[in-house]
Parts: structure tokens; sequence; C-alpha cells
């Protein structure tokens, strides 16, 4: 069945510099927002978009992430033609076929698949970004430009332009050059790892790169210079909006802060735009006759008795009496026993914080700030009672302390 | 495994139910924050493996269909089986309310007779429990018995129906409440093989019996097995406004939502992709039971508040129930109220009912 584009959403990555959070689970499934798991923002867009079929390539641990996704049924992406699709990497043909060795070569290992829909347009996207954006529109400018290649671009702050690939654009904004974290910017389009391409002619591509030995076979160092030394035509696709790529520990932090502000451009409530996602099957939120909770979000099945301030909580979260929860991110099925006290942390799935224990600290109480940082605790790691968790330290799964490079 | 078919009676029509029954069934009231009645039973059959449910409808089923769908939602979207639903009238006469449960078979006995498992449960749509259907079917299965009635000790509701109950558990007599003490109260939960429903069926069909409760239960008694399983959790039924208004309050209670609310039998409902509910910074919100797509601003004490209610800055709501996309505007004033879906109460505005007499403002309504 012919369909005009494809969207492949690149969900394989290692998540190493989430270090603890993403131990057994590939960070698209890492929740957020309260009721949301990352991958629900690019998978909703797809969907309002109108892009219809969309395959998700895993590699890294990828059982959360599949189960999660499953007919894809939430998304509306559970079609007899078209859908959701999961690519794991395969092997053909005798030996053939390897892992994903970068992001080209998970797509040239399934030009199979996206042949299958003889597109005109890929749509490639990463798993690890938070934002809203009409896919359509960048097709559209995608289609008027005629271009090979269409790149998603917005401006960051001068000061920042150096930790991003920078796009240098002439008066159209067609692409001249880019530059993948520039010393001394040109100028301040980042690139956002979101691309449109003409699926005939990147398939001519990323069998060459195939070919060439000597290429790590990724889109932002290979594929996309290359197209741009051939003489391609490369425009940039202004995005303007929240957007923020969660690929750390303090940006993953940000941005769920970011979730509580109304006016942040990534309103959740807006029924035009529905960022969906796979809710479990839990009873509401019952907030007790101590709770106090402001300025916060807090999920179905979540039993408050203590105080929430500041802070995103998800999902069937338990906050005993006199706990005092503020300026964090509590994901699923967390613990928090009473007259805990839990400040600027990062709590995973399932964690369980013993009574009166204390986990992170304000930055305003560290006497070395270049040492303060949030705290973070792995998924279903235990916190005995009365234990202290300080600011900037990490805790996995088996409550071994894991240092931040 | 799937041995069991269930049939949902879900065309109740309960006057006292006033303005909560003016566009619906009480079967598809909005309960508990984000469900809807009939999410119980049809979880309970779900839970204990049943695939294929009929739904029987009559009159009001607009949003009994909308909320039902296909059932993928309960997991019922299937190639073979599932949810069917199953809009009737009696056969004698179209124009009239189904006068029991046998008469509303009757007018679907085409589809009973080609339901493809052994056993059948019948149940009300309106009744509100997490019942273990899977352990009463085994029971029923033990115990030899022609019909498994579903009863619980204490009294359920306005209860015109007790069972007296034998040291082997079967049931000995069938009576109204008001002429006996003791005895147990029908919760209207059988379980009954498919042949036997099907002789019945056509039997009360030929003599123009209509009731369950009587022409089966008390009139074929002596002829019949009938064993009773009792059910120890929390069950309601629902008849007037001020039930409701009692029974969504008792959810406030901790043992009542761990009654209902059980973590291996979840509730399954329509789902709406709400986000979690957002807390400003001046609100207060204590004792309430709150659903996600919320934004609260002002003060929520002893509420109980569905999915999208918005209370505005200054707004104070004491023991309310506000249901699904109502609006509470800044300032405004709601004590011992129940606002159906969508309703807007202004800037300002004061309603006061009483725990004992709840205010009830329809659907739509704008104060």
């Amino acid at each position: 069945m012919k369909k005009q584009v494809v969207a492949m959403l690149l969900a394989g990555g290692q998540g190493s510099r989430l270090y603890v959070l993403t131990g057994k689970v590939a960070k698209p499934a890492i929740p957020f927002g309260g009721k949301y798991r990352i991958i629900d923002f690019p998978l909703s867009n797809c969907v309002n978009s109108g892009i219809d079929t969309v395959g998700v390539l895993t590699q890294y641990q990828p059982l959360e992430l599949n189960s999660y996704i499953g007919s894809g049924q939430p998304w509306d992406l559970d079609q007899s033609d078209g859908g959701v699709h999961i690519l794991p990497p395969y092997v053909a043909q005798g030996d053939q076929g390897t892992w994903y060795k970068g992001t080209a070569n998970a797509i040239y290992q399934n030009i199979g698949f996206i042949d299958l829909y003889e597109p005109e347009y890929v749509v490639i996207l990463s798993g690890d970004h938070i934002y809203k954006m009409d896919y359509a529109n960048m097709v559209n400018r995608h289609k008027e430009s005629g271009a090979a290649c269409t790149i998603s671009v917005m401006e960051v702050p001068w000061a920042e332009a150096p930790r991003f690939g920078i796009m240098n654009v002439d008066e159209e904004d067609n692409i001249v050059e880019f530059e993948e974290k520039p010393k001394e910017p040109k100028s301040n389009l980042a690139s956002m790892g979101i691309y449109c391409f003409s699926w005939k002619a990147l398939r001519e591509y990323l069998i060459e790169d195939e070919a060439d030995k000597t290429s790590q076979n990724d889109f932002g160092k290979n594929i996309i210079p290359k197209m741009l030394s051939d003489g391609k035509k490369m425009v940039a696709y202004r995005f303007s909006g929240y957007w923020k790529d969660v690929g750390t520990l303090d940006s993953l932090w940000d941005a769920n802060m970011d979730m509580l502000a109304g006016n942040n451009g990534l309103d959740v409530f807006d029924t035009e735009w529905p960022i969906y996602a796979r809710a479990p099957r839990k009873a509401p939120a019952y907030l007790g006759e101590q709770a106090v909770v402001s300025h916060s979000v807090v999920t179905q099945g979540s039993i408050i008795e203590g105080s929430v301030e500041n802070s995103v909580v998800a999902h069937s979260v338990t906050v005993g009496e006199g706990a005092s929860v503020r300026y964090s991110v509590v994901m699923p099925n967390v613990v928090i026993g009473p007259g805990a006290v839990v400040e600027y942390a990062i709590l995973g799935e399932g964690a369980h914080v013993g009574a009166h224990a204390k986990v992170g600290a304000p930055p305003e109480t560290a006497e070395d700030p270049e040492k303060w940082g949030i705290a973070v605790i792995g998924p279903f790691c235990e916190i005995a009672a009365e234990e202290t968790v300080a600011p900037n330290q990490m805790l996995d799964r088996d409550h071994k302390e894991v240092a931040r490079k | 495994m799937n041995r069991m078919h269930g049939i949902i009676f879900a065309y109740g029509q309960c006057p006292k139910l006033q303005t909560l029954v003016e566009q619906r069934v009480a079967d598809s009231i909005p309960y508990a924050a984000r469900y809807r009645i009939i999410d119980f039973m049809l979880s309970n059959m779900v839970n204990a493996g049943v695939t294929d449910v009929g739904v029987i409808l009559q009159d009001k089923y607009q949003s009994m269909l909308d909320h039902l769908g296909s059932g993928k939602d309960w997991d019922l979207s299937r190639k073979h089986g599932g949810l069917r639903l199953l809009p009737s009238v009696p056969k004698s006469d179209p124009s009239r309310p189904f006068r029991g449960k046998m008469e509303a078979l009757a007018s679907v006995e085409s589809y009973v007779q080609r339901i493809r498992q052994e056993y059948v449960v019948l149940a009300n749509g309106a009744l509100i429990c997490n019942m273990p259907l899977g352990d009463v079917l085994e029971e029923h299965i033990r115990s030899g018995a022609d019909i498994t009635c579903v009863c619980a000790p204490g009294n359920v509701a306005e209860n015109p129906t007790t069972y007296m109950i034998n040291e082997a558990g079967d049931v000995t007599d069938v009576v109204s409440r008001s002429a006996v003490t003791g005895g147990y109260s029908g919760l209207e939960v059988y379980i009954i093989g498919k042949k036997l429903l099907l002789e019945l069926i056509a039997e009360c069909d030929g003599h123009n019996e209509y009731s369950f409760h009587r022409a089966v239960l008390q009139s074929r008694r002596n002829r019949l097995k009938l064993h009773a399983y009792v059910f120890q959790g929390y069950a309601a039924r629902i008849m007037s406004v001020a039930e409701y208004y009692a029974r969504s309050m008792e959810l406030l209670n901790s043992s009542v939502r761990a009654d209902l609310f059980i973590p291996e039998r979840p509730i399954r409902t329509k789902d709406r992709s709400d986000a979690s509910t957002y807390y400003g910074p001046k609100s207060h919100c204590i004792n309430s039971l709150i659903s996600d797509g919320c934004i609260i601003e002002g003060e929520v004490v002893n509420s109980i508040l569905f999915r999208g209610v918005h209370v505005e800055k200054g707004a104070k709501i004491n023991g309310c129930i506000l249901m699904q996309d109502t609006v509470i505007h800044a300032g405004a004033t709601l004590r011992y109220a129940i606002a159906d879906k969508n309703v807007t109460v202004n800037e300002n505005r004061m309603l006061m009912g009483h725990s004992s007499y709840p205010l009830a403002i329809s659907k739509f309504g704008v104060v």
C-alpha cells in the first residue's frame, strides 16, 4: 500500500547519559511529565500530523518499550494498513545483518520496510525529544522547495550555539554549511535532529554510505555532510516553540519542571494537539486529610498524604504522612515513606524511600555550588528508613553508587 | 477459562435518579471520578476470563453506545466473540419497557442460542462491586447447582429480595425483605448453564412469565437446585440521587476503595488520554478523589472530581461531585452539589445543597 510519508523513529540509543535510569529500559520508554513516556511526544506528533505509518527502530533494552507500544492502539496506530512497527536489527540471508551501527545504518537495514510503502518522503525522528510539531508543515516546506533534504532547525541563544549542530543558511534558508558544535558559530540555527528526505534520494545515499567502510553510518556525521558536499538542495525548516532534548539527567529534570509552567508552549491540556499515552488501569488519585499539593502535577492511582510542591508525580505513587516532596520528578510506583524529605531529585520507577529518609537538598544549602546536583535514585532502589542521599549522589537499583562522568 | 458467557442488563430506569438519568440509563451514570457504573460489572467479567459479553439495552442508550464503543478498552473488540450490544424491545409490545429479565432474555433469544460457552453469568449493569466471578463459577460447578445466586450479608440499597440459606449453602427461600429478618440480600448476579437458560426462556415466554425473580427463583424453586454464593466485598446499587451521593462519598473511605480497586482485578474504562492533573500554587485540596486531566487552582474539600474538571482561583468546593469537563469559575462556592458533565458555574455563584438532599445540576447546565 502506497503512503506519501513514512516516519522512522530512532529509539535504539543506549541513553548512557541518563545513567541509572536507563539501566534496563530504552531511553524513549522513560516516564515523563506524570502521565507520559518520552516516546509519546513523537508518536502523538506523527498521528496528529496525519502520518499513520511509523517504524520504531529499537536495539538497546527494548522489552519495556516494545510492550509499551504494543499494538499502537493508544496512539490510534493499530491499523491494518500502516500503523506502528517495531523494527529491531535482524539477520538476513545467512550471516548478513548486524546491530545498528549508526543512525543511518539503522535506516539502511530497514530499506525493505520503507519500500513496502513506496513513500515519496521519509521523516526521521528522535526518540528523546520533548516537543509538539506538525510534521506536515515540514513536509510541505520540503515539497514546495523541491529539496532532497529538509532539516528542522530552531534559533537557540548564541551563547549556547556551540553545544549544537549549527546550520548556516542563505537568505532563502537554503543550508550552505553544517558545523557540529562550532567554537565560533556563524549562525544560531540549531539542528533539532528531525529530517525530511525524499525517499529516492535518501535511499541512494544510504546504499552509498553503507558501501563506504570508513563511514560511521550516521546522519549528522556522514549523510548530511555528503549530501551538502554533493551540492544537493537542502533547506532549513524553522520551528519555534518548545523543544527539549532530554538526553541528560539535568535536561530531563528541567523539562519535567517546564511541564509545570502553564505558558511553556507545551500545553498538554490542549485538545487540538493531544499527547496520547498508554494509561495504566488505575483508580483516581486520592489526596488525604493532611495533603498539601501546590504547583505540581499528580497522576491517577497515587495516594498523597504528605506535601508535594513544584514536583511531577506519575501514577501509583504513595507519599506518606508528613513526607515532603519538593522540586522533584517522581516516576511510577514510587513509595515515599512517612516523614521522608525528597528535594531536587529524580526517583526512578518503583523506587522506595524509607520513613524519615532524606534524598537530595536545595542548591542554596550547598557549601560548594560546583558539587551540587540533583540526586538520582535508580528504578527499584530501596532507600532505608532515615538514610540520607546527598545532592548529586546517584544510586542504581542495587543501591550502588554510580559516579557521573 | 472462557467457559462462561456474560449477559448484562443495562436498561435501568430509576425515576428517583432525576437529572442523573435525564439522558442516560442508571447503568451508565458516571461514578468514582472516572468510571461509568457498568464498568464494574463489565470489568468483573473480563477479569474472570470472559471473552464474550452481550449487553441488553433499551431506550436512552446513546451514552452507553458512546461509552462502550467497540469494547476495545475492555479488550472485548474481537474478531470472534467480544462485546455485542443488543438494543432490544419486548416481543409482545415494543412500546413498553421490559417487565423483567426473562422478558428481556426472550427478546434476545436467538443471541442466547448462539452462545458458544457452557455457562452464562447474568448481571445488572448498575451493580457496583469488584466481584471474583471466576470464583463464583468454580463454586457453581463444585456445588452442582442449576443456578448460583450471588448475595451479600447486610443490606444493599433498598433491596426487595432476600435469600434464606441452609447450611449447605443452598437457597431455601426467596422472599421480600420486609417479610423476614436475617437472610442475605440478593445482588441479582446469577450463573446458569446455557441449556437450562434456553429452556427457561422458552418456558417463561410460553407462559407469559417475565420476572427472573418470580418466575424462576420463586415459582421453580422446588424443581431447581439454587445455590448461594455469599459475596463479602463492597456492593452498592443506586436508586436515587441521595443514594448516589452517599455511595459516592463512601469512596473517600480507604477501606471502600480497597474493596473496589483491587490491583489484580482492575476496573477498566474508556480511555481519554488526559494529562496529569495540575494543582496550582494557591490550591488547597484535601480528602478528595481526583481524576486525571483536571486543573485545580481553588479549594477542593471532601469531593470527587471527574476527568477534565477546572476549578478556578478562589472557587470553593466542599462535599461535591463534579463530573467530566465541568468548569467552576473564580470565586464560586459549591457545597453538597452534584454537577453533571460539562456544567459551567459562573463567577461568584453560590450553590448549596445538603448531604441529605444534594443539589443536582443537569448536563451542560450553566449557573
